[in-house]
Parts: structure tokens; sequence; C-alpha cells
């Protein structure tokens, strides 16, 4: 074993952040409960940062927590800094209701599944548009030009657009307004929970590539949710994987995808269906991921790592770092290579030289 | 070649899309389907895969006697089913038959189990359609083991579940389970696993794919994901079949499909699905992203408004299937002499 010459750090931290995360939690039940448990994350500026987790894994929580948006009866602390490109940061969690209100939409805005529901069924599109600007005490006719404009970025005839309603949409026009909507008052990070989730996967990946186009046009930040790694693999700059909770890896996506640092992201490449490794050796996950009122003491994976040993059983890893700013919540994240191969890489890929790791 | 459990030929399913408010016009006509024939033999695993709005769900309900189609035949065990299902064949099969052997789980499997009723109660109404005299211990032991099959351990803790007790993953394997006990010859999966966690979906479709040698059963897979499709029909052995607009733009055996795409529709699929390789995909391969309206399909073939490799030949005429290999491909370009290689391309200038 080699842990005690490892070096490890309560979080991965980025030169130039626009958000700071510390040890974030929400609790329900007066605290017996934690649906996000400790976590600490930086979103550079100007990055796409994808984060990863299966249903129940926190990440929706972690999402709200961001806008101090958590449901009741949650109860959120630690600090999350926003840090504006001029001016001083805020924490966003002692901000007063007037200023939250203005953030969210003017500084941080977001984006969530099924656009269906965040837009009202009785409204125009335009009326949308209008309403956004006018609660903001936007110049409507300045924004609506900057409206016209999102959404030829996003591939769709603006005057048709404007003048539907949601549900004479299809559903890949309707997320798609919804995002030029969140972006219409020009906020500098947007965060999206699942945006494509209830789309076929051409229309996904036509929205990821605009998304991308629009973060370079309109200097944006994105910090980008979802069930899905590979498909974020493609747009993310970095990933972040969450497990029962908690951040257990974080890194750069080639990092992430070759040399994946945690049994837990390892076995969740593994159980993914792509169109390039070979059929016979994907295999599910075995077992299932904790309740929240279920955690296991120490790593909240140690009841399906195959890596597991008593450490793992008694104590929660802090960040290892693998290389560079590439850290993993795991003691035996170097065991890990050997033990878990990574299906996707060719065979000769897939031993990773120790030396080449730190 | 045994004969074909389900036959379809020539299938067309057109609905009138009746406008409010519109009296003095005809109704409109969605073409779902128009003019697809394709067979699904024993322990076959067929998948079916495109966009929304593809028609693909519409086929998967034609294939299995819950949609009608509006021109071509349907047939079960050579049988024409809707005319069974009218009392117009002296066939010896009844419709109840048939339906019993057809059977569906859906992309939501919460909506489709009783919420007032417990997994035992549930999982007996099929056993006792199929096998009337089964005791009732002799039920309780079969859904038990069934429940434990497909990891459902204790079986008799789940059994005394309802419906909102359990997961999605878990509704969609009672979903599963209930299907299994018609004894069907044929499933119907639409969009089973796509509800699902991307890391639990493999793990659903092994699952599928060992009872299916269990239980002699036919599976019609519906989804928007070929990397799924290309999982679950390779290792059972099938075909993927492309849809757009209603026709069958490419069928063949999985992987040639997966390896070597020929329709240039299959190509876009293909660069759709997210994969671990990290290179360069580049730009969209597709001149539009939006697919039309199944209202007012394009003239000619039908993808030439959004196809990256169309040309002016493409909007006269609709490509009949040309047989490249083991593979079916309506698109121009398998014929060599076609007058699609001498007309110009087309842009959208």
């Amino acid at each position: 074993m080699t842990q005690s010459h490892d070096q490890h750090t309560e979080h991965i931290a980025v030169d130039d952040p626009i958000i700071e995360v510390r040890d974030a939690s929400v609790t329900y039940d007066e605290g017996t409960s934690y649906v996000l448990d400790g976590v600490s994350l930086d979103l550079g500026r100007g990055e796409i940062l994808g984060v990863v987790g299966e249903s129940g894994s926190g990440k929706s929580m972690l999402a709200s927590a961001l806008l101090d948006a958590v449901p009741d009866p949650g109860l959120l602390s630690g600090t999350i800094e926003y840090h504006p490109d001029s001016g001083a940061a805020t924490d966003i969690l002692e901000l007063d209701t007037e200023d939250l209100r203005a953030l969210r939409w003017e500084e941080i805005s977001m984006v969530f599944q099924g656009a269906m529901s965040s837009f009202n069924p009785t409204m125009s599109l335009r009326k949308h548009f209008v309403e956004t600007l006018e609660a903001h005490d936007e110049d409507v006719e300045a924004g609506m030009d900057r409206a016209h404009e999102l959404l030829e970025d996003l591939y769709l005839e603006p005057d048709r657009v404007l003048s539907s309603y949601p549900h004479e949409l299809s559903g890949g026009m309707q997320q798609r307004a919804l995002i030029a909507l969140s972006l219409v008052l020009e906020p500098e990070v947007l965060v999206m929970d699942e945006p494509t989730a209830a789309l076929d996967l051409l229309m996904q990946r036509s929205i990821l590539l605009l998304l991308d186009d629009l973060k370079e046009k309109y200097d944006l930040t994105m910090l980008f949710i979802t069930h899905d790694l590979p498909l974020v693999a493609a747009l993310a700059d970095r990933m972040a994987i969450m497990y029962a909770f908690r951040l257990i890896e974080i890194g750069q996506t080639e990092e992430i995808i070759n040399h994946a640092a945690h049994p837990y992201t390892r076995a969740l490449l593994n159980s993914t269906p792509n169109l390039d490794a070979p059929l016979e050796e994907m295999r599910p996950i075995e077992g299932q991921s904790p309740a929240p009122i279920n955690m296991p003491d120490g790593c909240a994976y140690h009841p399906r790592c195959p890596l597991a040993e008593d450490q793992c059983r008694t104590e929660v890893p802090d960040f290892h770092i693998v290389a560079g700013d590439h850290g993993s919540a795991c003691f035996n994240w170097r065991e890990s290579y050997d033990e878990i191969e990574l299906v996707h890489l060719d065979d000769g890929e897939r031993a990773i030289p120790e030396g080449d790791r730190q | 070649m045994s004969e074909p459990v389900i036959s379809l030929e020539n299938v067309e399913v057109h609905f009138e899309n009746e406008r409010l408010l519109d009296f003095g016009n005809d109704p409109e006509t969605v073409r779902a389907v128009d003019g697809v024939s394709v067979d699904v033999a024993e322990n076959d695993v067929l998948s079916l895969v495109g966009e929304s709005g593809c028609g693909k769900t519409t086929l998967g309900k034609t294939a299995i006697g819950l949609q009608r189609p509006t021109h071509g035949s349907v047939k079960y065990r050579g049988h024409d089913i809707w005319e069974i299902r009218e009392g117009n064949s002296d066939a010896d099969l009844e419709w109840s038959d048939i339906r019993t052997s057809l059977q569906i789980i859906h992309q939501d499997p919460g909506s489709a189990l009783n919420p007032n009723r417990r997994l035992l109660s549930i999982l007996s109404e099929p056993l006792r359609q199929v096998n009337p005299d089964l005791s009732k211990s002799e039920k309780r032991n079969r859904i038990y083991s069934l429940l434990e099959r497909v990891g459902m351990n204790p079986a008799a803790d789940f059994a005394d579940r309802y419906p909102h007790q359990l997961s999605g993953g878990e509704k969609q394997r009672v979903a599963l389970c209930r299907a299994l006990l018609m004894n069907p010859d044929v499933i119907l999966a639409d969009e089973a696993i796509s509800a699902l966690d991307v890391s639990l979906r493999v793990e659903m479709m092994d699952m599928m794919l060992d009872l299916q040698a269990e239980f002699d059963t036919s599976f019609v897979f519906i989804s928007h994901d070929l990397s799924n499709a290309r999982y679950f029909s390779s290792h059972g052995n099938g075909k993927i079949g492309v849809m757009y607009l209603g026709q069958l733009a490419e069928i063949g055996p999985a992987e040639q499909v997966i390896n070597e795409p020929q329709h240039p529709y299959t190509e876009v699929l293909r660069w759709a699905t997210p994969d671990l390789s990290l290179d360069d995909h580049g730009e969209m391969p597709m001149r539009k992203i939006d697919i039309p309206d199944p209202i007012n399909p394009p003239s000619g073939c039908r993808f030439h408004t959004r196809c990256p490799k169309a040309r002016e030949a493409c909007t006269r005429a609709n490509p009949t299937a040309y047989e490249h290999g083991e593979q079916r491909v309506a698109c121009f370009r398998e014929d060599d002499t076609h007058e699609y290689w001498d007309s110009p391309e087309l842009t959208d200038d």
C-alpha cells in the first residue's frame, strides 16, 4: 500500500472560480438524513463542468443549492460564493429575497428537464420573454432583439416561435426556446439540470453542439447535470462524479474518461452501453446505491466496492491527488487501475504506467 | 427459415387529424407508418430506432395487433390478425389467443400497474388467464420464483408490496414479469429502458435477454438510442431497423448496421450516439435540426431536406429498398447507375 505517500485535500480548486461551493450540505428530518453531504466544488470562469450522478445521488440538490432554492423543509448549510467579473464576491446563502431574485436570472440562470413544466401553457412564447424582461426592469425592445438573436442561434425561426404557444412546438423546440429564455437577461452562468433528458438522442446531441456555440459566443460558464456520462463527455471541459450525495471524483474530461481513479467511476464507465466497447465486456454495477436514511459509515461506496478494506468502512476519504487537478475520494485509487479495467479503451491503453500518473 | 411469428407486409397507418374550427377543409392525414414490410422470427430480437415522431411506436403497436393498419397486412403465424379479429377468417385461431401471445411493456410501467393492488394480485391475473386450473399455492410459487429470477429478493416481501413502494427499475421488472407470465410469443418493449439511469440499462437488457431464452419469446425493442439497440439486438442475434418519417431507411443484422451503416440517416444516428472516444465529432452532419411534419412529408426521399448527401434526384422519387448483403437500404446511393450520381447537390441557400 502506498497510501501514506498520497497527497490529499478537501477540495480541488481552480485558478479563477466564478462559483466556489464549500462544504454544502442539505439535511432533512432535523439533520438526521443528508441529501447533499459536504460538497466542495469550484466552477471555473468560462468552463463547462459536467456533473454526473445516478438518480438519487444528490446532483439535482446541488443545482438547487447553487441558487439557494432547496425545497422546504430542507436545510442548506455551507457557503456558496459567487465571484462576478467585476466587483466583490457574494455569499449566495447570505442574500436577501430581492437580491436573490435578481441574481437568479441576471447572473445565474437555470434550465430544467421538461420545458413544458417551465412554460405557462396559456401564454405565447413572446409573452414569456416580455414578462421576464419586465420583471427585471430591462428595456423590452433591446431585450426582444436579443431574444431574436438567441432563437436564431438555436436554429429556431424567431417570429414563428414567439407567436406560438408552448404546446404548438415540438419537445426539442420547446427546450431550445427555454434555453433562449434563460439567456435573455445575459447571465454569466447557466446551470442545467438534465436539460435534454426527455428528448431523443439526435436532438440531445444537436442541442449540446448549440450549447457549445452559445458558450463561445456569449462567454458563458456552464454547469451541466446529468445521469448520462457519455453524453456530457462530448461537451464538458471537466467532469465531477457524484455518488450517494457526495462528490467522489473530479478532473479534466479526458482524465475521467481514460484514467478514472475511483472504483465507482470506473464501474460506471463500464456499465454504459456504447457503440465501440466489445459487447461481452459491458457489465452492470452490482448492488444499489444507498438511501439517505441508510448511509453506510466511511466511504458510501464500500458495500459495492471490490477494493473495500477496513479503512474504507470507517473513514470518509477526502480527495487524493491523482494528477494535477484530478482528485479521487478513494484510499485505493491506484489499485483501482489494475482491479477494474476500462473496457472502452484498447488493450494497449489500459495499463497506465504508475510514473505517468503523478 | 421457419415461418415468422409476425409478418408485416407493406403496412400503412394513416391517422385522420380532424382539426377543430376548420370545417371547410379536408382533414389532415398523418402518415405515421407508410409502407413498411418486416418479419419477426421465433426468438428474434428486432430493434426499431429513430427520432421522436418517426413512427416506430405506431409500427410496433401495429405489429402486435394494437393498431389497425389502414393498408397492408399483419400476419400472426401466417394468419391475418385483423381478419381473425373481425371473424372473417376460417383459421383455427381465436383473437384472444393472439392477444395473449403478443404483449407490451411501456416506457412508464407505473401507469400500467394498478396502484391499489399488491404485486401478488397484479401478477396472479395473467396466470389466471393462461392457466385457470392452477391452485393458489402453485400460482404463488410461480410468481415468487419469477420475482427472484428478476432479482427482486426476498420475493415474498416484494409480492406483498404496492407499485408505489417500488423504484422505477423494479416497476419495470414487474411489468416484464407480468408480460412473461402470459407465455407470449412476442413482447413489444416500447422505450422500456429509456427512463432508467444509464448505469441500470445494461442490467435490465441482460435480464430481458436471459428470460427470452428461458421463455422462448421474441422481442420488438423500440428505442431512440442506437447503443441500446445494438446491445440488445446484437446479444439476441437480431436486427436493427432504422425508421425515418414512417418508413424503414435501413434494416439489417445489428452489428452490420452499426459498423457499416449504408444509409446517410443511419450515419447521422451513429454520430448522435455518445461514445467515450473523445474524438472531435465535428459539425452536425445534417442540414436541419428539426424533423419535418409527418402531416406533410417531403416529396421524393423523405430525408432529402436534412440529408448531407442529398442531390436533386432525391427530391423527385422515393427510393425503394436496395439489397446490400443482408441489409436493406432505401437510398439511391446503393445503385451505381442511378441518375443520383449525375444530379447536382442540394444546398439550402
